[in-house]
C-alpha cells in the first residue's frame, strides 16, 4: 500500500513534468492503436454486418415464417396474419407468394418463329405491393421505372439479374432477357397459363434474392399460379428491436402458430457458413490489429526504457534512501497505464462518437454489401483490457531491468 | 556513548582475476552516538568507498560491520533499504532529489515509505524545512531552487525521518563557499543542538574543522584517527 502510494506520486508528477508534446505524441499512438485495433476487425466484421443487415432489411425481415417441413405452403395464412396483427412487437409483415415461371421478351418483335427465344428461368413473388415496401422499402431499390400501383394489374417488377444489361459482369453464367426495360411488355410461362405483363420498374439491391426475383401483385400471382386457398409461402415481420424477436417467436410458439407453420428468428435463419465467415473476419482483423498492438507496446517500452536509463541515477538514489523497488515500478506502470487508458478512452470516443455513425450513414461500398464499422460494446471492452494489459507489461519490464540493478551502481552511473 | 557503527578488517575489492582493485584493506572504525566524523584523504584513498560500507550502501568483499547493533551484512536487499530507511540519512554530493517532486514531496518521500500518512508527512516536511532555511519553497521544484537550497533540501530530507546517523558524502563539493559554509553551518548544528550522529567525507580541511574527529585514508588504509 505504501508502495502503491508513493508510486502513483511518482508516476503523476512525471506526467505532469514531461513534456506535453511528448506525452501527447505517445497517446496519439496508443489512441491509433486502439482504433487500429477495432477498425481493421470491425470493417472486415462489418463487411457482413453490413450484408446481414441489407438482408434483413430488404429481403427476410425479423422473423419469418415458411411452410411446415411437411407441408407445401404456410396453413391457415388468413388466420395467421390476423394473430400476427394483434402482436404489439411487430411494426410490419408482409406475404409473399413465390413460384417459378418463365419469362420471355423480344417476342413481338421476332420475325423468325423457329429461332431463339429471348427467355429466362425466373422465381416470381407475389406481394401485395403497400405491406412489401412497408416492410422492405422495396420502392427504394427501383433504379429504372416505378414501383407497382397496388391499383393497377398487368404490371411486373424485374430484379437486375435477369436483365442482360446489368448482369453482363457475369458473363454467361445467368439467365437473362436483353433489351428489357420500363414500358416493355414480357411475358410469364406457367406450365401451359401463359400471361403478358408491362414492365413497371427494375430493382436492384445489395441483396441477390432481390436481384433474383421478379415482383408481381399478389391477386395476379395466386390467379396465374392457381393458388385461391390464399396459403403463402412465406410471411416476414419485422420486429420494433432485433431485441424482441425471440420473444415474439416464444409467443408465436406459445400461441400454437407453430401448428401451421415453422417459425424462426432472422438470427436462427443465418447460414452457417456466414456466422463462420464471420467469425474467421473477427479473428483475422484481431490478428492484424494485434500486429498494430505489438507495435504499440515496442514503442511503451522504447519509452519506458528510455525514461527509466535516463533516470537511473535517480532509482538507484530512491533505492538508496530506503524507497522499495515495487513504488519505482509502480511509478513506471502508472505512466503506462495513463497512457493505455488515455488512449482507449480516446479511442472509444473517436469510435463511437465518430466513426461508427459516419460509417452506419455512409457506409463503404462493396460489391455485395454497405460495409459498416461493427464494434460491438463488449469487443471494444475486451480489446481495451488486451491492449492495457500489453501495455503494462511494456511498461513494467523496462522498469524491472533498471529498477532491479545494484543500488550503489545506479548511484554512481557506473554498469 | 555506545558504538552506533562498528567496522572490522573492513576490504573492499573490485573487478576479477587479474583485474583486481583492492580499494579498502582492513580497515577498523569505530563511531560513537553524537559523533560528528570527517573522513578525509586524497582523491583516490577510499574515503567514499568507505562511506558507502559504513552507510549500507555497497557489501563489503571482506571484515565484520555492526551498524546501530545491526549485523548489515546478513541483511538481503529489501531489509537493508528498509535499513537505510528506519536508520539512517544521506545527502550526497550533488543533492540528488527527485527531479519532479517538489521541494515538500521531496522531503516527504522517506516518510510516506516509513507509512506516515499524508498530512503528517506533509507538516513534518514543512518542519524540516523551515529548519533548514527553506520557508515558503515547499512548492519549488528543485530545478527553480539553487545549489545551496536543494542542498539544504536533501538535509531536510535526510533529517526528516530522525535516523540514528547521517553520511554526508562530499555535500559542500557542488556548492559556491558561503552555500557550502551554511551547509557545513546546518550539520554543525544539527550535531551540537541535536546530538544528531554525522559522518561526513569531504577534501577540504576547514569544513572538517567543526568535527569532533578526522578519520584520514591513504591507500585504503586509515593512517590517522
Amino acid at each position: 500500500m505504501r508502495s502503491l502510494r508513493i508510486g502513483l506520486l511518482l508516476g503523476i508528477r512525471q506526467i505532469q513534468r514531461a513534456s506535453y508534446w511528448t506525452t501527447g505524441l505517445i497517446i496519439f499512438v496508443m489512441t491509433l492503436t486502439f482504433l487500429n485495433l477495432i477498425a481493421v476487425s470491425g470493417i472486415l466484421v462489418g463487411l457482413i454486418q453490413g450484408a446481414e443487415n441489407a438482408v434483413r432489411e430488404s429481403a427476410q425481415g425479423d422473423v419469418i415464417i415458411s411452410a411446415r417441413d411437411d407441408e407445401d405452403f404456410i396453413l391457415e395464412t388468413p388466420s395467421l396474419m390476423r394473430t400476427i396483427a394483434t402482436y404489439p412487437e411487430v411494426t410490419a409483415y408482409s406475404v409473399r407468394y413465390t413460384g417459378a415461371a418463365t419469362m420471355e421478351a423480344n417476342y413481338t418483335e421476332r420475325r423468325d418463329l423457329s429461332g431463339e427465344r429471348d427467355t429466362a428461368s425466373v422465381s416470381v413473388t407475389g406481394i401485395d405491393p403497400i405491406a412489401e415496401d412497408h416492410m422492405t422499402q422495396l420502392s427504394e431499390l427501383v433504379v429504372d421505372g416505378e414501383y407497382l400501383d397496388p391499383k393497377e394489374e398487368g404490371y411486373i417488377l424485374i430484379g437486375v439479374y435477369f436483365l442482360e444489361e446489368y448482369a453482363e459482369n457475369f458473363g454467361d453464367f445467368l439467365d437473362t432477357v436483353s433489351n428489357v426495360g420500363p414500358g416493355d411488355q414480357v411475358r410469364l410461362d406457367i406450365g401451359d397459363i401463359s400471361k403478358e405483363f408491362i414492365v413497371k420498374g427494375i430493382v436492384e439491391s445489395k441483396v441477390d434474392e432481390v436481384n433474383f426475383t421478379t415482383f408481381i401483385p399478389e391477386r395476379e400471382f395466386r390467379r396465374l399460379f392457381s393458388r385461391l386457398d390464399r396459403n403463402a409461402d412465406q410471411i416476414v415481420i419485422r420486429t420494433e428491436t432485433p431485441e424482441q424477436n425471440a420473444d415474439v417467436v416464444a409467443a408465436m410458439e406459445a400461441n400454437g402458430l407453430t401448428t401451421f407453420a415453422k417459425i424462426v428468428t432472422f438470427e436462427d435463419n443465418l447460414p452457417k457458413f456466414l456466422i463462420d465467415i464471420k467469425n474467421t473476419f473477427n479473428v483475422l482483423g484481431t490478428f492484424i490489429g494485434s500486429i498494430g498492438l505489438v507495435v504499440a507496446s515496442i514503442t511503451i517500452f522504447i519509452i519506458i526504457f528510455i525514461n527509466a536509463v535516463s533516470r537511473r541515477r535517480h532509482i538507484g538514489i530512491l533505492k538508496g534512501i530506503g524507497i522499495h523497488r515495487e513504488a519505482i515500478e509502480i511509478a513506471y506502470v502508472a505512466q503506462a497505464a495513463f497512457y493505455a487508458v488515455t488512449g482507449a478512452a480516446l479511442g472509444t470516443l473517436l469510435t463511437y462518437g465518430w466513426f461508427v455513425p459516419y460509417f452506419d450513414e455512409n457506409p463503404i461500398q462493396f460489391p455485395f454489401s454497405d460495409g459498416i464499422l461493427a464494434a460491438d460494446p463488449e469487443g471494444t471492452f475486451w480489446r481495451f483490457v488486451t491492449l492495457f494489459i500489453v501495455t503494462i507489461i511494456a511498461g513494467f519490464v523496462p522498469a524491472w531491468m533498471i529498477v532491479r540493478q545494484n543500488t550503489l551502481n545506479s548511484i554512481l552511473g557506473r554498469k | 556513548m555506545s558504538a552506533l557503527i562498528e567496522a572490522r578488517n573492513i576490504h573492499r575489492k573490485f573487478g576479477k582475476g587479474d583485474l583486481i582493485t583492492h580499494v579498502l584493506k582492513g580497515i577498523d572504525v569505530t563511531i560513537e552516538e553524537g559523533e560528528f566524523v570527517a573522513i578525509m584523504g586524497k582523491s583516490g584513498a577510499g574515503k567514499s568507498t568507505l562511506m558507502y560500507q559504513l552507510s549500507v550502501l555497497d557489501t563489503p568483499t571482506e571484515g565484520e560491520l555492526l551498524v546501530n547493533d545491526t549485523d548489515v551484512l546478513t541483511l538481503n536487499e529489501r531489509e537493508a533499504t528498509d535499513f537505510r530507511l528506519q536508520t539512517l540519512g544521506y545527502v550526497f554530493q550533488d543533492y540528488a532529489l527527485v527531479p519532479d517532486l517538489s521541494a515538500q514531496e521531496n522531503v516527504m518521500m522517506p516518510l510516506l515509505m516509513r507509512g506516515d500518512d499524508w498530512q503528517e508527512s506533509k507538516d513534518t516536511a514543512n518542519r524540516m524545512l523551515d529548519n533548514v532555511g527553506l520557508e515558503g519553497k515547499y512548492p519549488n521544484l528543485p530545478g527553480e531552487l539553487s545549489g545551496g537550497e536543494q542542498q539544504r533540501v536533501a538535509v531536510a530530507r535526510a533529517l526528516a525521518g530522525q535516523p540514528k546517523i547521517i553520511f554526508a558524502d562530499e555535500p559542500t563539493a557542488n556548492l559556491d563557499s558561503i552555500s557550502g559554509t551554511q551547509i557545513i553551518d546546518l550539520l554543525t548544528c544539527l550535531h551540537r543542538e541535536e546530538g544528531q550522529t554525522i559522518v561526513m567525507v569531504t577534501h577540504e580541511p576547514e569544513y572538517a574543522e567543526p568535527c569532533d574527529r578526522i578519520i584520514y585514508l591513504e591507500d585504503g588504509q586509515i593512517v590517522q584517527k
